[in-house]
């Protein structure tokens, strides 16, 4: 229950960073996806389970609320993703703030990968990202997760 | 063994969710034009939570402004500093203000010139994907907004709305690759139909695409394109941007770029069409 409560603060939270920072760039989209960030850390902390269940939620609200006309693809995305990331976590040991931002990086780029091929699959059109923009967007966003992971193991470990 | 059957199990929740998945997706993309049930559901309950966001997001900066300003103000000399800053942080608050009037005049304007019945209504969120380009607006369902409604800013054509909740719609810009409006050469008169770009650029200055314009027609850079009507969403004679680029297409058709009259990136309010009061009969520059 509580795991559930947190993870849902997380989503929620990752809601209001999105749409704050829509009000300071003009495509928050292109620079960070925290809802990505949080799908990871459940994934990382909770395993595949955790991370496949809330990497659905997160993307389900991703797409209901900044997503195309069909409701999903990111959903889709980050479930797989999720549940990779939590299989990778039970069988290798990824502590510290380089491993974790190496795993954020390449869950960034398989999302986005994921994410177009699901949309070539289905014959949706959407805009592609170029090699530069996707590298600078999982860059951006594994230094961000690398940093705000650290701070909640920190957090975590003052708590216990 | 424990471990056996939890992978076991979290592998066919997986498999079972990636099949509800891809049953949904598929559901959406077979069912074509309309939105559906779902996703009107999901954007009445969510849409609330960014409204409060917008909201905070505002209210804290306010907050944190004033907090500044009154330890500035009291660290300093008192009485003529505190004047000073008090002049400056009014001058401060009302350049916003001005600026806001600005484009409500502006947005004014264009309901005066535009013969349709609109319905303004402030941009909340935006793009929160690169794949796909859209605005999420505070006006829904209660405001008149409906599926297909167009949405224009003062300087063009900025989309249509694509999905409608009670007090909140989202809507899908021109620079959308699945986005598209039939246009016209204000100049010319030679018909075609513009849409996104495949690929996005990060500094958020893209061109239109020109398509099936055949090589032979009359096209000039900095001839404007104005909506056709054709497409029976967007109503005749709206500005939509200018010739930006023309060049020899690979095929039949030329290649042709146009820069919008839009500024989607720094959309503030925008003017949704409630419903069409009478054709437009001249093409109509709004800029």
């Amino acid at each position: 229950m509580s795991r559930v409560f947190w993870t849902g603060l997380a989503i929620a939270g990752a809601v209001l960073v999105e749409t704050a920072f829509g009000y300071l760039v003009s495509s928050p989209g292109l620079f960070l996806d925290p809802f990505l960030l949080v799908v990871v850390y459940c994934a990382l902390v909770g395993g595949e389970m955790h991370g496949m269940l809330a990497g659905a939620a997160a993307g389900w609200i991703q797409d209901a609320l900044f997503g195309g006309r069909v409701l999903g693809l990111a959903g889709l995305a980050k479930l797989v993703v999720g549940f990779a990331v939590g299989v990778g976590a039970g069988r290798f040991l990824i502590a510290g703030v380089a491993a974790r931002a190496l795993v954020v990086l390449l869950a960034t780029v398989a999302d986005a990968l994921l994410v177009q091929w699901l949309a070539s699959v289905f014959s949706l059109e959407a805009t592609g990202l170029s090699p530069l923009a996707l590298t600078s967007r999982a860059t951006l966003n594994a230094l961000a997760g690398g940093l705000l992971f650290a701070l909640m193991d920190r957090r975590l470990a003052s708590r216990s | 063994m424990a471990l056996a059957v939890s992978a076991r199990r979290s592998r066919l929740l997986l498999g079972g969710l990636v099949l509800a998945h891809l049953a949904a997706i598929s559901h959406q993309v077979d069912g074509g034009g309309g939105v559906s049930l779902l996703q009107r559901g999901l954007l009445a309950a969510l849409s609330p939570l960014q409204r409060a966001v917008g909201a905070i997001v505002g209210g804290t900066g306010e907050a944190w402004r004033g907090w500044a300003f009154h330890r500035e103000t009291y660290e300093e000399n008192r009485r003529l500093e505190e004047r000073v800053r008090g002049l400056e942080a009014e001058l401060h608050a009302r350049v916003p203000g001005a600026q806001e009037a600005a484009r409500l005049r502006e947005l004014l304007d264009l309901r005066r010139a535009v013969p349709l019945e609109t319905v303004a209504a402030d941009v909340v969120a935006r793009d929160g994907v690169p794949w796909f380009r859209s605005l999420t607006i505070d006006k829904g369902e209660a405001d008149g907004v409906a599926l297909d409604a167009p949405v224009m800013s003062p300087t063009g054509v900025v989309g249509r709305v694509f999905a409608v909740g009670p007090h909140a719609a989202r809507v899908q810009v021109l620079l959308d690759r699945d986005g598209a409006a039939g246009v016209l050469v204000e100049r010319s008169r030679v018909p075609g139909v513009v849409t996104g770009q495949v690929s996005g650029q990060a500094s958020g200055a893209e061109d239109l695409v020109l398509k099936y314009v055949p090589e032979r027609s009359d096209v000039a850079v900095g001839d404007v394109v104005v909506t056709s009507g054709i497409d029976r969403i967007y109503p005749k004679g709206l500005v939509v941007g200018r010739v930006r680029y023309v060049g020899k297409g690979s095929g039949l058709f030329r290649e042709i770029r146009v820069e919008s009259s839009a500024r989607f990136d720094r959309l503030e309010e925008v003017l949704v069409v409630r419903q069409a009061r009478e054709p437009l009969d001249t093409p109509r520059s709004v800029e």
